[in-house]
């Protein structure tokens, strides 16, 4: 721990009413034998104190690149960062985000059983960010990591603090990643999958935990998560990405109850809910997404749309906005434009592509 | 929640799986006992599918593989259309089963990576044959059509594939012996929902196809209510309530069950129940609460909870029966 020095950390803005974090137009892409892969291309957000930004889409679409890279967490001579993000007021693209970590910006990890070291002890792990980034002493150390664990559930803090990570449950584990995130006070919190392995009970409680803890602290966060039912109720905003591009963007209730994209809609009839009968046939999305090397010319989702028209198959749609919602889809959802080609699609019995539309307007 | 008795199998020359007073108990250190399932019973009927739904931990997944005898089971019945295969040893055991079949969840590594997937579907075909005791080609090219693989692509290996073309593989090589049973531990939980829809639609294609009988696996509620005909809803080794499916989302009685249904997020709510939440962490199967073992969890535990073992038993004139002292009676709103 000796080797790693922390120089100075910036200072908190002065402005508590300026966005936290504003990303704009932001690129990241990595170099690969075929070509550069696109893997978040021109993503704008910006994010206030105490909010949350859920970021939701399929693997592969570039919502995991996208906070990491806000981290700073994917270093690597083949990647290219272009764009521009600032933090409080410094622009931090191209920078060595390091300083930040800590105590100015923090990151949950999906796998609670493969991001704690196996060989160290609970309270040592929560205890280095807090001898690190706050310049606490053994003892300080170990009275704060109680106070944490106590602060997030963990029944009997003082034992757990000598024990090894396979002698929690995976709900503990998850709990204590939590403790090391916020352990300096973060005003960034990004939380990747949180509760994906875990069970829906334990997942209810880390959520309901991260909520409480948001509000005490003022702090900001992104929730990073596939399942759209935890980012309908622990979200502010959202952002729905697929092959690198954001499809969709608005407060959260605003996507729910006006969805405008095709991509959006066709990822929240996909799942079964509890009020469908037995047995209820599913909506599949065909296919699979898109090649970030050579992505198809045109719309990134138009291969697996059912409203695709010709259009779709040649011109990129760019995001346009209707006040603070924005979609990047020429037939959006819910308007006239979307409803006629639907109706074409089911008239010639497919898409633009060739995908098969059946009468009641269904893929396949 | 420990619920023993078996008020619930039903007495129907149709039932093709009937598992009776299951236990499956696994030797930890020196003294201690694992308690994985303690006395779990049901049953399921020909064409019928069974979801088995609970947390992490309370027994699904080894009473699923207590069923095909990997491993055995400490004691209880497992009758396969009257044959009780506990009792079968060694080759008369092998030639049985062909007839019950898994799939698994996670489809990458439950394929071999060296292998062309066309080997490994046809691996079980090339041991047993079919019923002529031949097999072609062409009922390997047969199957991968039937579960939406191209039989061009029968030549690669499975890192070629992506997570749910890997899973319609799986199932392929599950249905090339022609299974009456097709055990489903947890197959959708590793694939995005995009692609859990579609391996979904695909076992119910299949179910109907290939005339199977489901034991299907879940964490996932709405998975389970999506694909069953009857719910079994386990807690540490013990079952809680069993109904059928509409039943028994539509009027829970275990508070364990209405705990689960409250804790799913909904992208569009429309399940009303306001149980609270359940408080502490799962025990340790090794040291089981006495009497009912959700005893130490439950909004509702009083004195007999924790001295008497609560009995499966049915609530109204529906197929719903629950192993509760307390059982709840409100309906959800749905």
């Amino acid at each position: 721990m000796s080797e790693i020095t922390i120089e100075a950390v910036p200072e908190r803005s002065a402005d508590p009413n300026a966005p936290l974090l504003e990303v704009t137009d932001y690129r990241v892409g990595f170099k690969t034998e075929r070509g550069l892969a696109k893997a978040v291309d021109g993503v704008t957000f910006r994010l206030a104190r105490g909010r949350t930004l859920g970021i939701v889409g399929e693997s592969g679409s570039g919502k995991s690149v996208l906070n990491r890279s806000i981290m700073g967490l994917v270093v690597s001579s083949n990647q290219i960062e272009e764009g521009s993000i600032t933090f409080d007021g410094t622009e931090i693209v191209d920078t060595d985000r390091q300083p930040f970590w800590g105590n100015r910006m923090s990151m949950i990890f999906q796998d609670p059983m493969t991001s704690l070291n196996p060989v160290m002890k609970v309270g040592k792990q929560i205890g280095e960010p807090l001898k690190l980034h706050l310049g606490m002493d053994k003892k300080q150390a170990r009275e704060r990591a109680t106070e944490l664990l106590t602060q997030v559930g963990i029944p009997e803090p003082t034992r757990r603090l000598d024990q090894y990570p396979h002698e929690l449950s995976g709900g503990m584990r998850q709990r204590v990643m939590i403790a090391i995130a916020l352990a300096g006070e973060p005003d960034f919190l990004v939380a990747d999958e949180p509760t994906t392995a875990l069970d829906v009970t334990v997942q209810k409680y880390i959520l309901d935990l991260l909520g409480e803890l948001q509000r005490d602290r003022e702090m900001a966060m992104t929730l990073i998560t596939h399942d759209l039912g935890v980012a309908r109720g622990r979200t502010d905003d959202l952002l729905v990405m697929y092959g690198g591009r954001v499809m969709e963007q608005a407060p959260t209730e605003v996507l729910f109850s006006a969805m405008r994209h095709p991509y959006s809609e066709a990822l929240l009839e996909s799942i079964p809910t509890l009020d469908h009968p037995k047995h209820t046939r599913l909506n599949p999305i065909p296919g699979s997404p898109p090649d970030i090397v050579s992505p198809p010319p045109g719309c990134r989702f138009a291969p697996r749309c059912r409203y695709a028209q010709d259009r779709c198959a040649t011109d990129l749609p760019e995001l346009v906005s209707d006040g603070n919602h924005h979609y990047a889809c020429f037939y959006p959802v819910g308007t006239e434009a979307g409803a006629e080609a639907l109706q074409t699609n089911i008239e010639r019995g497919q898409t633009a592509v060739g995908l098969r539309v059946s009468a009641e307007g269904r893929l396949g | 929640m420990a619920g023993t008795g078996s008020a619930h199998l039903r007495d129907d020359p149709n039932v093709l799986l009937r598992v009776e007073d299951l236990v499956v108990e696994f030797k930890a250190g020196r003294k201690g006992t694992v308690h994985a399932v303690s006395g779990v019973s049901f049953d399921v009927m020909d064409g019928e599918t069974l979801g088995l739904v609970g947390e992490s931990g309370c027994g699904k997944s080894t009473t699923a593989k207590a069923v095909i005898q990997i491993p055995a089971p400490t004691s209880g019945e497992v009758l396969y259309n009257g044959t009780d295969l506990a009792a079968l040893k060694g080759e008369d055991m092998r030639r049985m089963r062909p007839e019950i079949q898994m799939i698994f969840q996670d489809p990458i590594s439950s394929l071999n990576p060296r292998r062309k997937i066309r080997d490994v579907i046809s691996e079980g075909l090339a041991v047993w044959g079919d019923a002529h005791g031949t097999w072609s080609q062409d009922r390997i090219e047969e199957l991968m059509i039937a579960v939406g693989i191209d039989p061009k692509y029968g030549d690669r290996r499975p890192h070629q594939f992506s997570g749910g073309q890997c899973q319609r593989i799986g199932i392929a090589r599950a249905l090339a012996l022609d299974p009456k049973v097709l055990i489903c531990d947890e197959p959708v939980s590793a694939l995005d929902v995009s692609v859990q829809a579609q391996v979904l639609n695909l076992l119910e294609d299949m179910k109907t196809r290939y005339g199977l009988t489901l034991l299907f696996i879940s964490h996932d509620l709405s998975v389970v209510k999506n694909v069953s005909d009857r719910i079994i809803v386990m807690y540490l080794g013990k079952a809680a309530e069993i109904g059928d499916a509409e039943e028994l989302y539509h009027r829970p009685r275990h508070p364990y069950t209405r705990a689960l249904l409250a804790s799913i997020p909904e992208p569009a709510p429309t399940v009303d129940v306001h149980e609270g939440d359940i408080a502490g962490e799962l025990p340790s199967p090794i040291n089981p609460p006495d009497g009912c073992r959700f005893n130490t969890r439950c909004p509702h535990a009083d004195d007999i909870c924790f001295t008497d073992e609560p009995i499966m038993t049915q609530v109204g004139d529906a197929d719903h029966f629950v192993a509760c002292h307390h059982p709840v009676d409100v309906t959800i709103r749905t």
